[in-house]
């Protein structure tokens, strides 16, 4: 009889312990920018490993026999390029030698199931998805392009005659562009037969719109190439005929100025988003390349970066999104980034505003106020001159 | 008998006394001897002056009346306070007239009576003589003057006494004149758009209540008086190298603008479009650079332009004034042949994709290209004979996709036909200018064949 009672006691112990644990309380949104200025970006979530996207290992029950949530838990060892289509995320492990396939949706967390014998990937960088779903990876040293259907099925590999260090891949329709940072060109292939047709970008005296040390790009629909240049801290838009349009930014810490500009990524209404390793932040641009704001930045206990890499946009399942943001935050884009260091690897944040708020008077009024500093300076100024 | 004569003596005594009492009380009374019968001839005369109750306002000080120097009656009470026995005492509302201030009531009544009105004034229903006396003269001789001001109707909006709103008048500014220009008053509840000017400022800043140098009552000229407020539009409109003639006609800015409220943005008297085509929209025969008949250019086609098509004209054009041919918002050339350079299109290209004429070879940027080969940039970028997109495109409206001039552009006497036809991948074009030119994006033509 006693050793019945030493048994429940034991039992109830062990139950107990493998109970669902009360989640450590947030110290609730983190907004950029912060307070009080109205918010534009939150901070959704950070993945860091399986477990994060899964479910907490210690949310088993003893008597759940579900062998996935008995599984170890799958951890990034570094990552550095992003991709999503739809619910989808796929994230390349460089160090790995892997590329993760996420959907949150669905709380899965797999390694690229083609990614073996024809399909193995020995480093990774950046990847890209089509209209269809197929996703395209950027491998360093294996030295090609290589594709996937939607279902991650080993397709076709791209580049396979050529010499080059690829470092980024995009595709529309009927091409794929690599960049190739060995020659600093994006070497353009054409899709159904995989044979090279030309090399974009310029060698140009004045080298401000020449490729210099190119790491990311991404195609818009329209076929504007943005390129980040890590030697000459420039964005480098070109079109997909090779026509250099501008530059935007050089090198630098002030606004709008990159130190180690890496990952590049576009949105619906033609902003675009430049991660910067060294400052660790990214910053975020209109179709005018006029800067707009900038998040991410060390210092905060979550949403802060961490030596960021890869960035991608969507407003594909949004509605999922829109959960995990604050109740009267509204989100119409989602940011998604790659740390390569730190607890969380991928980054989710949302781009929106807030519910039943007036945007627009705001930024009126703000410009008024700012319009009246200036001009009461200036005239302060006049008078002292004067004086 | 002696007792019958002294019946006789008493009897006529007594009507002795009788008549000399009657014509001594006769004699006091002030009206009528010589001295103060003028003051009963007023045909409306003070009520106390109608009783002969003179002795209500004047007191006898002295025994003797007349009297050389001086006067043998004094006033019961001093300034207004001698009219406040009967009268209602005044001077607790905000605004008080200086006279009744100061107790003058007869700076402006007569107080015995008058022969203009019931209120004892020395005018009949014009007060301009009265109220000039004291008020500037100047503020009712200008050209245009306001009904109530040349009729000397001054209490029809002003309170002679006092008030409890500025300027003495009866009523708050804005209701004093929507008490008779009832159609502002409607005009201001049932019209989404209304003049800052009226919703925020009063009448008075642009009209004069009593008479103005301008029309409407007008401080000034209206084209002055809009650029006060509106300066922007006044240095546009001063500095515009081409200029639009309605503004200097009469009307000026009330031409195209609602002064006060409209149904439509901007304070237009219609929509954008119609306020447009009533110049135009109809032949002109007047001029002999007539106005096109924009009206018959654009009906029945099939595509308008874009901003057109939204009904705004001044998506386009500007109607102060621009620094560019045909008041356009921006560069394009004025001629035929215009070889691009950077800028010279800008205008057309603030919309329509800006690397259209860049590059001679695109993927991107036009349809209209023969595989990579920039046929715009061949069109328009020749150093020589660049053509304007006047050559090929209409500017409002077409039958043809892309506001392609089926017809023709006007080259000098001929019309020159462009024969477009649109193919999935291409087309084709046998206008006036060249032979017959194929183009597909897909297949490349090869012109050196």
């Amino acid at each position: 009889m006693r050793y019945i009672w030493l048994l429940s006691v034991i039992l109830f112990a062990l139950l107990s312990g493998c109970a669902p644990q009360a989640k450590v309380k947030s110290d609730g949104p983190v907004f950029f920018p912060s307070a009080p200025n109205p918010p534009r970006i939150q901070f959704l979530l950070g993945v860091g490993n399986s477990r994060d996207v899964e479910g907490n290992e210690t949310e088993v029950s003893l008597f759940s026999m579900n062998a996935v949530e008995n599984e170890k838990a799958k951890h990034f060892i570094k990552p550095y390029g992003i991709a999503a289509y739809q619910e989808k995320i796929y994230v390349s492990d460089t160090l790995a030698g892997k590329v993760a396939v996420i959907n949150l949706a669905e709380k899965s967390f797999e390694w690229l199931k083609g990614a073996y014998g024809p399909g193995k990937l020995k480093k990774p960088i950046n990847l890209t998805v089509d209209k269809q779903g197929n996703l395209f990876v950027a491998d360093s040293i294996r030295k090609k392009i290589v594709a996937y259907d939607n279902d991650g099925n080993f397709l076709k590999v791209y580049g396979e005659a050529y010499d080059m260090v690829p470092v980024d891949v995009a595709v529309d329709a009927r091409r794929v562009y690599v960049l190739d940072r060995s020659r600093s060109k994006i070497l353009v292939f054409n899709r159904r037969d995989g044979e090279l047709i030309e090399g974009l970008g310029q060698d140009s005296e004045d080298p401000v719109g020449n490729l210099s040390l190119p790491t990311n790009m991404t195609l818009t629909d329209k076929g504007i190439f943005y390129v980040t240049n890590i030697a000459s801290g420039r964005i480098v838009k070109l079109d997909r005929d090779g026509h250099v349009l501008n530059t935007v930014g050089k090198m630098g810490d002030g606004f709008g100025q990159f130190g180690r500009p890496k990952g590049v990524a576009t949105d619906s209404q033609n902003r675009f988003y430049v991660v910067d390793s060294a400052h660790q932040n990214v910053q975020l641009f209109d179709e005018n390349d006029r800067l707009l704001m900038f998040f991410g930045d060390p210092g905060l206990p979550s949403g802060s970066m961490n030596i960021p890499a890869g960035i991608t946009v969507t407003d594909g399942a949004l509605p999922y999104y829109q959960q995990l943001a604050a109740p009267d935050f509204e989100i119409e884009q989602v940011i998604l980034v790659v740390n390569q260091v730190g607890k969380d690897k991928v980054g989710i944040y949302g781009l929106g505003k807030r519910k039943n708020f007036d945007y627009e008077a705001y930024y009126k009024e703000s410009q008024e106020l700012l319009r009246k500093a200036d001009e009461s300076r200036a005239k302060r100024e006049a008078e002292m001159k004067k004086k | 008998m002696r007792s019958k004569y002294r019946l006789i003596g008493m009897f006529a005594l007594s009507w002795f006394a009788i008549l000399s009492c009657f014509s001594f009380a006769s004699a006091e009374t002030c009206l009528t001897t010589d001295c103060h019968a003028d003051l009963a001839q007023f045909k409306y005369s003070h009520s106390p002056v109608a009783e002969e109750d003179c002795s209500s306002c004047h007191e006898q000080v002295q025994e003797q009346h007349p009297v050389e120097k001086g006067s043998s009656f004094e006033l019961v009470e001093t300034g207004a306070k001698l009219c406040y026995q009967c009268h209602d005492a005044m001077g607790r509302k905000l605004t008080i007239h200086s006279p009744v201030q100061d107790g003058d009531c007869i700076d402006c009544h007569n107080p015995h009576g008058s022969d203009a009105g019931p209120f004892l004034l020395p005018v009949e229903h014009d007060l301009t003589e009265l109220c000039v006396n004291c008020h500037d003269s100047d503020a009712f001789t200008h050209d245009v003057v306001h009904g109530p001001a040349a009729s000397g109707a001054c209490t029809q909006c002003h309170n002679p006494h006092e008030s409890n709103f500025p300027k003495l008048l009866n009523k708050s500014m804005e209701k004093t004149c929507t008490g008779c220009h009832v159609e502002i008053a409607d005009g201001m509840v049932n019209s989404p758009v209304i003049h800052k000017a009226v919703e925020e400022a009063s009448c008075t800043s642009c009209h004069n209540p009593h008479s103005a140098p301008a029309a409407k009552l007008l401080q000034k000229d209206i084209q002055s008086l809009c650029m006060d407020c509106h300066g922007d539009i006044g240095r546009k409109v001063k500095k515009a190298k081409v200029q639009h003639p309605a503004l200097y006609r009469d009307e000026k800015c009330s031409a195209c603008h609602a002064t006060h409220f409209s149904t439509f943005p901007g304070l237009l008297k219609q929509s954008e479009q119609d306020i447009c085509l009533s110049c135009h929209g109809k032949d002109d025969y007047k001029k002999s650079k007539p106005l096109k008949n924009i009206a018959k250019e654009i009906k029945d086609k099939k595509n308008l332009h874009g901003p057109l098509r939204d009904g705004e004209c001044s998506g386009c054009h500007n109607a102060h004034g621009s620094d560019h041919t045909r008041l356009l918002r921006g560069a394009y050339p004025k001629s035929f042949y215009a070889p691009y350079s950077k800028g010279s299109y800008d205008f057309c290209l603030e919309c329509h994709d800006k690397n259209l004429l860049r590059f001679p070879e695109t993927s991107i940027y036009t349809e209209f290209r023969n595989g990579k080969q920039n046929l715009h940039y061949i069109h328009v970028s020749n150093k020589y004979k660049g053509r304007s997109c006047r050559a090929c495109h209409e500017p409002h409206a077409a039958d043809m996709e892309k506001l392609i001039n089926e017809e023709g552009a006007n080259f000098g006497d001929w019309k020159i036909p462009t024969r477009f036809i649109k193919t999935e991948t291409g087309g084709s074009c046998s206008p006036g200018c060249h032979q017959t030119y194929e183009y597909d994006r897909e297949e490349p033509v090869d012109y050196e064949r």
